[in-house]
């Protein structure tokens, strides 16, 4: 079998394994899409505008472009994490590697399964967004989410596989992996506006990627907001993040269990 | 030399200041099934993975197909089939889903369905590998370790935590193996699974080989050959029998113990005696040394 469809079929293998897995399928579809509604019917009433870098922009469009980062981190960071630290425990890398299939096909299926699923959340949150809250999506805004969610999709991953060093067993992975995600979604302007935060914990939060996954998309959701929406800035952190924890995750990677010892 | 599939020469492998692996020497021929054994921390397990390709070795030379595993190729790897200790599986998967996934990790695999059958699957095919039993999962491991149609497999304890049921179906499905021409490297912590599959065996303590050959050689190598058990007939002194025997008796209460190497003059003796003395040798028994007691004895060895 060729290389592109042997990356193919396993990705298509990894598919069926998340479509089947429960916990994944909550922790990452049905999760978000539920935080959406809820947070959409609390902030209800006289607070139905909030700001983006000083910005008008609706509530509704605010949350949605924020549930869409933190799903992102859910499905590219805590879910991948936990993926891979299971296969490497259970031993199932170390099998691959026993194998004649070069080992970067299962890392990649497993990324391109991650990506896959991260089109499809945000599609439908999106979609949500525009049919349920009148969230306004002309090209620009389109092009400029398409372009953080791309980004943003790489820096997860990075981070996903440089954390699977310190993730020592599967115990670990799926405490830190969910903890991690909601802790910076509460400082990131995910689940409150950045604008109800004290600014101390707003630049806290800013250290991290996803206050700058969330600031672009809700950018991008920004009427108001000018030229390409793009802001160089946000993308910049992104782009810092995902690169380090991906020199990390080629040095540090590690195949056969951690747990088994020598 | 032509026909040896593994040839391990001199084999070392240090960790720290603990040398786990000093020094052995082995090989293993093409068709046969070859018996590895050791209590934990004899180096077993380091040793396998040497030949395996995951673990550098300290020392010494090792060919596994005329390759060294130290420097693994592609084109190797799709000779060899590996069944590694305590490995899972995607447990959301079908049997037939995951070899059907591994078999394209090889150019020229079995097909599928008929690997299936041969590890006694074929109804269980369309079952998740999470819905299995132990022993139908090991099956699963063994089948992705075999759907690439190596010539050398490597079996790492096969059949630990089977039922006595399913350890038989796993010995036929071994068996098996062998008949399709496959060198088989096995490794196990049961001496009867061992005296009944392998042609060739190689035990290793604290890291070096204390003994080698056929399992037939083995065996007959443990101390004392045959031994033959009865009670003291009623009525009789422990000194009249012993007088009997024509090698010195253990006398434990009423039981005597024989260990001898000629069974057969052993026996004519003393069977002739009591049909002589008219008596009845109650539970008389004659047992030959298992693996078992040959193992235990060349482990107590170097205990003290």
């Amino acid at each position: 079998m060729s290389l592109p469809g042997l990356l193919l079929r396993q990705t298509r293998y990894a598919l069926v394994g998340f479509r089947r897995n429960p916990r994944a399928m909550v922790l990452t579809v049905v999760m978000p899409i539920v935080l959406l509604v809820l947070f959409a019917s609390v902030f209800t009433g006289k607070a139905r505008t909030t700001r983006v870098d000083g910005l008008l922009i609706s509530i509704d469009a605010y949350f949605t472009a924020g549930i869409a980062a933190y799903s992102i981190m859910l499905i590219g960071f805590s879910s991948l994490l936990i993926s891979i630290v299971t296969a490497r425990e259970g031993g199932l890398l170390k099998r691959y590697r026993g194998t004649p299939m070069p080992s970067g096909v299962f890392l990649a299926a497993q990324i391109l399964q991650t990506m896959v699923t991260i089109a499809v959340m945000v599609t439908v949150l999106l979609a949500i967004g525009a049919i349920a809250y009148d969230v306004e999506l002309d090209a620009t805004a389109v092009f400029a989410f398409v372009v953080y969610v791309v980004v943003g999709t790489a820096t997860m991953c990075a981070l996903g596989l440089a954390l699977s060093r310190v993730a020592t067993n599967v115990d670990v992975a799926s405490t830190i992996g969910p903890f991690i995600a909601v802790i910076l979604a509460f400082i990131s302007g995910v689940f409150v506006p950045v604008t109800e935060l004290p600014q101390w914990l707003v630049d806290v939060g800013r250290v991290f990627p996803l206050a700058h996954l969330a600031e672009g998309l809700q950018r991008a959701l920004t009427p108001a907001a000018q030229g390409s929406r793009i802001d160089a800035g946000n993308l910049a952190v992104l782009a810092l993040w995902g690169v380090v924890a991906m020199a990390v995750a080629i040095r540090r990677f590690r195949w056969e269990p951690l747990a088994a010892g020598t | 030399m032509a026909d040896a599939v593994i040839t391990v020469q001199g084999l070392r492998k240090r960790y720290g200041q603990h040398e786990a692996v000093k020094g052995i020497d082995f090989t293993v021929d093409r068709g046969e099934v070859f018996g590895f054994l050791g209590t934990n921390g004899a180096g077993k397990t380091t040793t396998i993975e040497i030949l395996e390709g995951y673990r550098s070795r300290t020392a010494g030379v090792v060919s596994v197909l005329g390759v060294d595993p130290a420097r693994p190729t592609t084109a190797w790897r799709e000779r060899i089939g590996l069944v590694l200790q305590e490995s899972e599986l995607d447990p959301l998967h079908t049997v037939r889903e995951t070899v059907a996934m591994f078999a394209c990790y090889y150019r020229h695999p079995r097909p599928v369905d008929d690997t299936i059958a041969l590890v006694g699957l074929a109804e269980q095919r369309d079952a998740r590998v999470g819905s299995l039993s132990g022993g139908q999962k090991r099956r699963v491991d063994v089948a992705l370790g075999i759907v690439g149609d190596p010539d050398l497999v490597f079996l790492d304890e096969p059949t630990t935590g089977f039922d006595p049921q399913a350890r038989r179906d796993a010995w036929n499905m071994i068996e098996g193996l062998r008949q399709l021409g496959k060198t088989i490297f096995l490794t196990t912590h049961y001496m009867d699974e061992a005296q009944h599959l392998a042609d060739r065996l190689c035990i290793l303590r604290d890291g070096l080989v204390v003994a080698q050959g056929t399992t037939s050689d083995l065996t007959s190598r443990a101390n004392g050959g045959v031994v033959v058990r009865f009670r003291i007939p009623a009525g009789v002194s422990v000194d009249a029998v012993r007088a009997a025997c024509d090698v010195e008796p253990e006398v434990s209460g009423t039981e005597i113990t024989l260990k001898t190497d000629h069974p057969q003059r052993t026996l004519y003796t003393l069977t002739g005696w009591a049909e002589g003395q008219g008596v009845e040798l109650e539970g008389l028994e004659v047992t030959r040394p298992t693996l078992d007691d040959v193992f235990l004895e060349l482990n107590a060895g170097g205990q003290s």
